[in-house]
Protein backbone atom coordinates (compact mmCIF):
# COMPACT_ATOMS: atom_id res chain seq x y z
CA UNK A 1 0.00 0.00 0.00
CA UNK A 2 2.60 2.23 1.17
CA UNK A 3 5.07 1.08 -2.14
CA UNK A 4 1.93 2.00 -4.56
CA UNK A 5 0.97 5.45 -2.97
CA UNK A 6 4.76 6.54 -3.12
CA UNK A 7 4.89 5.33 -6.96
CA UNK A 8 1.91 7.09 -7.84
CA UNK A 9 3.43 10.61 -5.61
CA UNK A 10 6.79 9.99 -8.09
CA UNK A 11 4.63 9.17 -11.23
CA UNK A 12 2.77 13.17 -10.81
CA UNK A 13 6.41 14.95 -9.92
CA UNK A 14 7.88 13.32 -13.08
CA UNK A 15 4.52 14.38 -14.98
CA UNK A 16 4.57 17.75 -13.27
CA UNK A 17 8.61 18.07 -13.91
CA UNK A 18 8.26 17.42 -18.01
CA UNK A 19 5.52 19.74 -17.92
CA UNK A 20 7.57 22.63 -16.16
CA UNK A 21 10.09 21.88 -18.70
CA UNK A 22 8.36 22.25 -21.49
CA UNK A 23 7.12 25.30 -20.45
CA UNK A 24 10.50 26.72 -19.53
CA UNK A 25 11.57 25.74 -23.30
CA UNK A 26 8.91 27.22 -24.90
CA UNK A 27 9.15 30.40 -22.60
CA UNK A 28 13.43 30.70 -23.47
CA UNK A 29 12.44 30.56 -27.13
CA UNK A 30 10.89 34.49 -28.05
CA UNK A 31 13.50 36.30 -25.79
CA UNK A 32 16.98 34.03 -26.80
CA UNK A 33 15.62 34.61 -30.41
CA UNK A 34 15.06 38.56 -30.33
CA UNK A 35 17.90 39.36 -28.34
CA UNK A 36 20.23 39.49 -31.48
CA UNK A 37 22.83 42.32 -30.72
CA UNK A 38 25.86 39.59 -29.16
CA UNK A 39 26.45 36.97 -32.09
CA UNK A 40 26.04 34.52 -29.18
CA UNK A 41 26.17 31.13 -30.67
CA UNK A 42 25.64 32.21 -34.23
CA UNK A 43 22.15 34.19 -32.56
CA UNK A 44 21.61 36.81 -35.01
CA UNK A 45 21.23 33.79 -37.53
CA UNK A 46 18.64 33.05 -35.51
CA UNK A 47 19.79 29.31 -35.08
CA UNK A 48 17.65 28.78 -31.99
CA UNK A 49 14.59 28.16 -33.99
CA UNK A 50 16.25 25.42 -35.81
CA UNK A 51 17.01 24.18 -32.54
CA UNK A 52 13.43 24.67 -30.73
CA UNK A 53 11.97 23.00 -34.00
CA UNK A 54 13.96 20.26 -33.47
CA UNK A 55 13.09 19.61 -29.75
CA UNK A 56 9.48 20.35 -30.39
CA UNK A 57 9.90 17.10 -32.63
CA UNK A 58 11.25 15.25 -30.09
CA UNK A 59 9.13 16.17 -27.32
CA UNK A 60 6.42 15.13 -29.38
CA UNK A 61 8.26 11.41 -30.05
CA UNK A 62 8.50 11.51 -26.10
CA UNK A 63 4.81 12.26 -25.55
CA UNK A 64 4.11 9.36 -27.79
CA UNK A 65 6.37 7.12 -26.06
CA UNK A 66 4.51 7.97 -22.75
CA UNK A 67 0.76 7.45 -24.71
CA UNK A 68 2.11 3.77 -25.53
CA UNK A 69 3.42 3.35 -22.35
CA UNK A 70 0.21 4.02 -20.64
CA UNK A 71 -1.61 1.55 -22.95
CA UNK A 72 1.15 -1.17 -22.37
CA UNK A 73 0.70 -0.56 -18.77
CA UNK A 74 -2.90 -1.54 -18.80
CA UNK A 75 -2.44 -4.54 -20.60
CA UNK A 76 0.13 -5.60 -17.99
CA UNK A 77 -2.88 -4.78 -15.39
CA UNK A 78 -5.08 -6.88 -17.40
CA UNK A 79 -2.47 -10.27 -17.68
CA UNK A 80 -1.70 -9.58 -13.57
CA UNK A 81 -5.49 -9.79 -12.95
CA UNK B 1 18.51 -8.54 -36.75
CA UNK B 2 18.04 -9.34 -40.56
CA UNK B 3 14.21 -7.89 -40.57
CA UNK B 4 15.37 -5.01 -38.33
CA UNK B 5 17.71 -3.43 -41.07
CA UNK B 6 14.90 -0.71 -42.29
CA UNK B 7 14.78 0.46 -38.21
CA UNK B 8 18.42 0.87 -38.62
CA UNK B 9 18.67 2.55 -41.29
CA UNK B 10 16.13 4.97 -39.92
CA UNK B 11 18.55 5.65 -37.20
CA UNK B 12 21.27 6.21 -39.10
CA UNK B 13 19.80 8.56 -41.50
CA UNK B 14 18.53 10.44 -38.62
CA UNK B 15 22.09 11.20 -36.92
CA UNK B 16 22.65 11.92 -41.03
CA UNK B 17 20.16 14.82 -40.73
CA UNK B 18 20.54 15.96 -37.98
CA UNK B 19 24.54 16.26 -37.65
CA UNK B 20 24.75 17.75 -41.41
CA UNK B 21 22.14 19.33 -40.87
CA UNK B 22 23.21 21.98 -38.28
CA UNK B 23 26.90 21.19 -39.26
CA UNK B 24 26.66 22.50 -43.03
CA UNK B 25 27.52 26.00 -43.63
CA UNK B 26 25.14 29.13 -44.49
CA UNK B 27 26.34 31.10 -47.24
CA UNK B 28 27.61 34.93 -46.92
CA UNK B 29 24.87 37.73 -46.58
CA UNK B 30 24.18 41.37 -45.72
CA UNK B 31 21.60 41.35 -42.64
CA UNK B 32 21.10 44.80 -42.59
CA UNK B 33 22.11 48.18 -44.16
CA UNK B 34 22.07 52.00 -42.78
CA UNK B 35 21.17 54.51 -43.58
CA UNK B 36 18.78 53.25 -46.24
CA UNK B 37 17.73 56.63 -47.70
CA UNK B 38 20.05 58.41 -49.88
CA UNK B 39 20.22 61.61 -52.12
CA UNK B 40 21.77 61.71 -55.41
CA UNK B 41 25.04 63.58 -56.16
CA UNK B 42 25.84 63.30 -52.00
CA UNK B 43 28.27 60.90 -50.11
CA UNK B 44 27.77 58.58 -48.11
CA UNK B 45 29.49 55.80 -45.41
CA UNK B 46 26.65 52.49 -44.96
CA UNK B 47 27.34 50.51 -42.09
CA UNK B 48 26.55 47.00 -43.77
CA UNK B 49 25.91 44.55 -41.24
CA UNK B 50 26.91 40.87 -42.68
CA UNK B 51 26.65 37.17 -42.09
CA UNK B 52 28.63 34.56 -42.47
CA UNK B 53 31.37 36.62 -44.31
CA UNK B 54 35.00 35.08 -42.68
CA UNK B 55 35.28 39.01 -41.98
CA UNK B 56 38.45 37.72 -39.33
CA UNK B 57 40.00 35.83 -42.27
CA UNK B 58 39.79 38.81 -44.66
CA UNK B 59 41.11 42.45 -45.17
CA UNK B 60 39.51 45.23 -46.60
CA UNK B 61 41.25 45.15 -49.53
CA UNK B 62 39.83 41.54 -50.83
CA UNK B 63 36.37 43.53 -51.07
CA UNK B 64 34.38 44.54 -53.94
CA UNK B 65 31.15 46.40 -53.52
CA UNK B 66 28.63 48.02 -56.29
CA UNK B 67 24.96 49.76 -55.87
CA UNK B 68 22.96 48.66 -58.41
CA UNK B 69 19.16 48.24 -60.18
CA UNK B 70 20.13 46.56 -63.16
CA UNK B 71 23.45 44.94 -63.83
CA UNK B 72 24.40 47.47 -66.69
CA UNK B 73 24.18 50.17 -64.73
CA UNK B 74 25.69 50.13 -61.32
CA UNK B 75 28.36 52.06 -58.93
CA UNK B 76 31.56 50.59 -57.85
CA UNK B 77 32.20 51.62 -53.51
CA UNK B 78 34.71 53.78 -53.40
CA UNK B 79 36.12 52.76 -50.25
CA UNK B 80 35.97 49.59 -48.07
CA UNK B 81 36.77 49.11 -44.34
CA UNK B 82 36.00 45.83 -42.27
CA UNK B 83 35.22 47.49 -38.77
CA UNK B 84 34.68 44.32 -36.61
CA UNK B 85 34.01 40.23 -37.05
CA UNK B 86 30.39 41.56 -38.14
CA UNK B 87 30.31 45.00 -39.84
CA UNK B 88 31.70 46.93 -43.05
CA UNK B 89 32.02 50.20 -44.07
CA UNK B 90 31.21 50.84 -47.06
CA UNK B 91 32.05 54.61 -48.71
CA UNK B 92 30.02 55.52 -52.05
CA UNK B 93 29.82 58.66 -54.42
CA UNK B 94 26.31 58.96 -55.67
CA UNK B 95 25.95 60.36 -58.99
CA UNK B 96 24.36 63.60 -59.53
CA UNK B 97 21.69 61.76 -62.08
CA UNK B 98 20.26 58.77 -61.79
CA UNK B 99 19.53 56.08 -64.87
CA UNK B 100 15.38 56.37 -64.50
CA UNK B 101 13.62 59.34 -64.88
CA UNK B 102 11.59 58.41 -61.20
CA UNK B 103 12.32 60.63 -58.65
CA UNK B 104 12.75 57.82 -55.89
CA UNK B 105 14.61 54.58 -57.54
CA UNK B 106 15.10 51.36 -55.27
CA UNK B 107 18.65 50.18 -55.57
CA UNK B 108 20.53 46.59 -54.56
CA UNK B 109 23.45 46.61 -52.68
CA UNK B 110 26.43 43.70 -53.50
CA UNK B 111 29.04 42.80 -52.20
CA UNK B 112 31.93 40.35 -53.69
CA UNK B 113 35.32 39.15 -51.82
CA UNK B 114 37.28 36.16 -52.98
CA UNK B 115 36.66 32.73 -51.50
CA UNK B 116 33.10 33.62 -49.94
CA UNK B 117 31.88 34.75 -53.36
CA UNK B 118 28.87 37.51 -53.45
CA UNK B 119 26.07 38.08 -51.93
CA UNK B 120 23.29 40.70 -52.72
CA UNK B 121 20.66 42.41 -50.50
CA UNK B 122 17.79 43.81 -53.06
CA UNK B 123 16.27 46.72 -52.85
CA UNK B 124 17.77 47.67 -50.04
CA UNK B 125 18.50 51.47 -50.67
CA UNK B 126 16.64 53.84 -51.99
CA UNK B 127 18.00 56.59 -53.97
CA UNK B 128 16.03 60.29 -54.40
CA UNK B 129 17.34 62.32 -57.35
CA UNK B 130 15.72 66.18 -57.90
CA UNK B 131 16.63 66.34 -61.53
CA UNK B 132 16.36 63.88 -64.09
CA UNK B 133 18.53 63.64 -66.75
CA UNK B 134 18.38 59.82 -68.03
CA UNK B 135 21.26 60.11 -70.75
CA UNK B 136 23.71 61.71 -68.33
CA UNK B 137 22.79 59.38 -65.27
CA UNK B 138 23.42 56.28 -67.86
CA UNK B 139 26.97 57.60 -68.39
CA UNK B 140 27.91 58.05 -64.49
CA UNK B 141 26.11 54.72 -63.89
CA UNK B 142 27.90 52.61 -66.44
CA UNK B 143 31.42 53.02 -64.79
CA UNK B 144 30.73 50.39 -62.13
CA UNK B 145 32.80 48.15 -63.72
CA UNK B 146 30.30 44.79 -61.98
CA UNK B 147 31.91 41.56 -63.37
CA UNK B 148 34.04 38.57 -62.31
CA UNK B 149 32.36 37.87 -59.57
CA UNK B 150 33.40 35.45 -56.96
CA UNK B 151 32.08 31.78 -56.18
CA UNK B 152 31.11 30.39 -52.69
CA UNK B 153 33.94 27.79 -52.59
CA UNK B 154 32.88 24.45 -50.77
CA UNK B 155 29.89 23.12 -49.40
CA UNK B 156 27.32 25.46 -48.35
CA UNK B 157 23.62 26.14 -48.02
CA UNK B 158 21.59 29.18 -49.62
CA UNK B 159 21.48 32.28 -47.47
CA UNK B 160 17.79 33.48 -47.81
CA UNK B 161 16.92 36.43 -46.28
CA UNK B 162 14.58 36.78 -42.82
CA UNK B 163 15.11 33.23 -43.00
CA UNK B 164 19.18 32.79 -42.43
CA UNK B 165 19.63 29.80 -40.41
CA UNK B 166 16.14 28.85 -39.73
CA UNK B 167 16.26 27.38 -43.33
CA UNK B 168 17.76 24.56 -42.24
CA UNK B 169 13.86 24.11 -40.92
CA UNK B 170 13.31 22.63 -44.05
CA UNK B 171 14.71 19.49 -43.44
CA UNK B 172 12.67 19.17 -40.21
CA UNK B 173 9.38 20.64 -40.53
CA UNK B 174 8.79 20.09 -44.19
CA UNK B 175 9.78 16.29 -44.25
CA UNK B 176 7.30 15.77 -41.31
CA UNK B 177 4.73 16.91 -43.54
CA UNK B 178 5.80 15.23 -46.56
CA UNK B 179 5.93 11.51 -44.63
CA UNK B 180 2.81 12.37 -42.59
CA UNK B 181 1.18 11.95 -46.52
CA UNK B 182 2.90 8.90 -46.92
CA UNK B 183 1.89 7.38 -43.86
CA UNK B 184 -1.97 8.36 -44.42
CA UNK B 185 -1.47 7.20 -48.10
CA UNK B 186 -0.41 3.67 -47.05
CA UNK B 187 -2.95 3.60 -44.28
CA UNK B 188 -6.06 4.01 -46.78
CA UNK B 189 -4.43 1.29 -48.86
CA UNK B 190 -4.79 -1.01 -45.85
CA UNK B 191 -8.45 0.38 -45.64
CA UNK B 192 -9.32 -0.34 -49.08
CA UNK B 193 -7.76 -3.87 -48.35
CA UNK B 194 -10.15 -4.49 -45.21
CA UNK B 195 -13.16 -2.95 -46.88
CA UNK B 196 -12.55 -6.23 -49.85
CA UNK B 197 -11.80 -8.99 -47.50
CA UNK B 198 -12.78 -8.04 -44.13
CA UNK B 199 -9.26 -8.84 -42.39
CA UNK B 200 -9.41 -7.09 -38.81
CA UNK B 201 -5.09 -7.30 -39.18
CA UNK B 202 -5.92 -4.63 -42.09
CA UNK B 203 -7.70 -2.55 -40.22
CA UNK B 204 -4.84 -2.56 -37.56
CA UNK B 205 -2.71 -1.30 -39.14
CA UNK B 206 -4.34 1.42 -41.09
CA UNK B 207 -5.86 2.98 -37.94
CA UNK B 208 -2.23 3.02 -36.18
CA UNK B 209 -0.57 4.25 -39.18
CA UNK B 210 -3.56 7.27 -38.84
CA UNK B 211 -2.15 7.66 -35.16
CA UNK B 212 1.48 8.42 -36.03
CA UNK B 213 0.58 10.47 -38.89
CA UNK B 214 -1.78 12.87 -36.72
CA UNK B 215 1.20 12.87 -34.60
CA UNK B 216 3.48 13.96 -37.57
CA UNK B 217 1.17 16.48 -38.92
CA UNK B 218 0.65 17.97 -35.79
CA UNK B 219 4.00 18.22 -34.63
CA UNK B 220 4.34 19.80 -38.27
CA UNK B 221 1.95 22.52 -37.50
CA UNK B 222 3.89 23.32 -34.01
CA UNK B 223 7.27 23.24 -35.78
CA UNK B 224 5.74 25.72 -38.26
CA UNK B 225 4.39 27.90 -36.08
CA UNK B 226 7.55 28.51 -33.95
CA UNK B 227 9.32 28.82 -37.71
CA UNK B 228 6.26 31.42 -38.40
CA UNK B 229 7.16 33.37 -35.04
CA UNK B 230 10.81 34.01 -35.71
CA UNK B 231 10.24 34.87 -39.73
CA UNK B 232 6.76 36.51 -39.89
CA UNK B 233 6.50 37.58 -36.36
CA UNK B 234 3.38 35.80 -35.47
CA UNK B 235 2.47 32.22 -34.56
CA UNK B 236 -0.51 32.09 -36.64
CA UNK B 237 -2.25 34.12 -39.34
CA UNK B 238 -5.06 33.81 -41.25
CA UNK B 239 -2.93 32.07 -44.21
CA UNK B 240 -4.76 29.75 -46.21
CA UNK B 241 -2.59 27.18 -46.30
CA UNK B 242 -2.42 27.19 -42.78
CA UNK B 243 -5.88 26.99 -41.59
CA UNK B 244 -6.36 24.15 -44.16
CA UNK B 245 -3.29 22.14 -42.95
CA UNK B 246 -5.56 22.78 -39.06
CA UNK B 247 -8.51 21.80 -41.03
CA UNK B 248 -6.71 18.65 -42.48
CA UNK B 249 -5.58 17.87 -38.55
CA UNK B 250 -9.10 18.41 -37.06
CA UNK B 251 -10.36 16.16 -39.64
CA UNK B 252 -8.14 13.36 -38.84
CA UNK B 253 -8.69 13.98 -34.77
CA UNK B 254 -12.13 13.12 -36.09
CA UNK B 255 -11.46 10.18 -37.12
CA UNK B 256 -9.11 9.36 -33.51
CA UNK B 257 -12.47 10.34 -31.70
CA UNK B 258 -14.84 8.45 -33.75
CA UNK B 259 -12.56 5.26 -33.59
CA UNK B 260 -12.57 5.40 -29.77
CA UNK B 261 -16.43 6.49 -30.02
CA UNK B 262 -17.90 2.92 -31.73
CA UNK B 263 -17.80 0.14 -28.93
CA UNK B 264 -18.34 -2.70 -31.32
CA UNK B 265 -15.09 -3.63 -33.21
CA UNK B 266 -16.38 -4.71 -36.50
CA UNK B 267 -18.66 -1.48 -36.96
CA UNK B 268 -15.83 0.61 -35.97
CA UNK B 269 -13.36 -1.32 -38.05
CA UNK B 270 -15.56 -0.55 -41.44
CA UNK B 271 -16.89 2.65 -40.17
CA UNK B 272 -13.37 4.13 -39.69
CA UNK B 273 -11.83 2.74 -43.01
CA UNK B 274 -14.38 4.00 -45.06
CA UNK B 275 -13.91 7.50 -43.06
CA UNK B 276 -10.27 7.23 -43.80
CA UNK B 277 -10.59 6.72 -46.98
CA UNK B 278 -12.56 10.12 -47.32
CA UNK B 279 -10.49 12.07 -45.11
CA UNK B 280 -7.24 11.99 -47.39
CA UNK B 281 -8.96 12.36 -50.54
CA UNK B 282 -10.57 15.37 -49.09
CA UNK B 283 -7.10 16.90 -47.82
CA UNK B 284 -5.85 16.69 -50.86
CA UNK B 285 -7.27 20.24 -52.03
CA UNK B 286 -6.93 21.01 -48.79
CA UNK B 287 -3.87 21.42 -48.76
CA UNK B 288 -2.08 20.61 -52.01
CA UNK B 289 -5.13 22.23 -54.42
CA UNK B 290 -7.13 25.35 -52.45
CA UNK B 291 -3.17 27.28 -51.47
CA UNK B 292 -2.52 27.40 -54.68
CA UNK B 293 -5.42 29.20 -55.96
CA UNK B 294 -5.19 31.72 -53.33
CA UNK B 295 -2.31 34.45 -52.44
CA UNK B 296 -0.43 32.90 -49.43
CA UNK B 297 2.53 33.42 -47.21
CA UNK B 298 3.28 30.21 -47.16
CA UNK B 299 6.44 29.32 -49.42
CA UNK B 300 5.19 26.49 -52.46
CA UNK B 301 2.07 28.60 -52.71
CA UNK B 302 -0.17 31.05 -54.84
CA UNK B 303 2.34 33.71 -55.54
CA UNK B 304 5.14 32.58 -53.49
CA UNK B 305 7.48 30.03 -55.12
CA UNK B 306 8.55 27.36 -52.75
CA UNK B 307 12.09 26.60 -51.99
CA UNK B 308 12.08 24.93 -55.86
CA UNK B 309 15.01 25.79 -58.56
CA UNK B 310 17.53 28.02 -57.16
CA UNK B 311 16.08 28.22 -53.45
CA UNK B 312 15.98 24.03 -52.96
CA UNK B 313 19.45 23.90 -54.10
CA UNK B 314 21.38 20.41 -54.28
CA UNK B 315 23.12 21.08 -51.13
CA UNK B 316 19.92 21.38 -49.55
CA UNK B 317 18.46 18.27 -51.17
CA UNK B 318 21.36 16.32 -49.70
CA UNK B 319 19.72 16.17 -46.10
CA UNK B 320 16.32 17.06 -47.23
CA UNK B 321 15.43 13.49 -49.28
CA UNK B 322 17.21 11.84 -46.79
CA UNK B 323 15.34 13.40 -43.63
CA UNK B 324 11.96 12.43 -45.43
CA UNK B 325 12.91 9.03 -45.99
CA UNK B 326 14.25 9.13 -42.12
CA UNK B 327 11.38 10.13 -40.66
CA UNK B 328 8.78 8.47 -42.92
CA UNK B 329 10.52 4.87 -41.67
CA UNK B 330 10.14 6.44 -37.88
CA UNK B 331 6.57 6.63 -38.52
CA UNK B 332 6.63 3.15 -39.68
CA UNK B 333 8.45 1.84 -36.53
CA UNK B 334 6.50 3.97 -34.20
CA UNK B 335 3.40 2.48 -35.70
CA UNK B 336 4.51 -0.68 -35.64
CA UNK B 337 5.00 -0.61 -31.97
CA UNK B 338 0.92 0.29 -32.14
CA UNK B 339 0.10 -2.37 -34.14
CA UNK B 340 1.69 -5.22 -32.21
CA UNK B 341 -0.23 -3.25 -29.13
CA UNK B 342 -3.15 -3.71 -30.56
CA UNK B 343 -2.81 -7.32 -31.47
CA UNK B 344 -1.93 -8.27 -28.11
CA UNK B 345 -4.59 -6.47 -26.81
CA UNK B 346 -7.13 -8.43 -29.56
CA UNK B 347 -5.96 -11.71 -28.54
CA UNK B 348 -6.61 -10.58 -24.46
CA UNK B 349 -9.64 -10.08 -25.31
CA UNK B 350 -10.65 -13.04 -27.11
CA UNK B 351 -9.17 -15.63 -24.53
Amino acid sequence: MKIKSLRKLVFTWNYRIAFLICILMFLSLDSSAQNADADFFQSIGKIYVVVAVVVAIFIGLILFMWNLERRIKKLENQIGD
Amino acid sequence: MKKNWWKFLAIILMLYVLILGFLMPLKPGIISVSPQSLNAGSQITLKVKTYNAKLEELKSADFRAWLLNDTSFAIAASKIAVLNAQTIDIDFEIPTYLTSDDKIVDYSLVIDAPKIGSFVLPASIIIKQDSINVSKGKDLWSKGNFKHLNHYEGFAIPFRNILYETLRNTYFHVSLWFSMFILYLVSVIYSIKFLRNKNQDFDTIGSSLVEVGTLFGVLGLITGSIWAKNTWGTYWTTDVKLNMAAVSMMIYAAYLILRSSIQDEDRKAIISSAYNIFAFFIIIPLIFVIPRLTDSLHPGNGGNPGFGGEDLDNTLRLVFYPAIIAFTLMGFWMSNLIIRYKKIKQKLSES
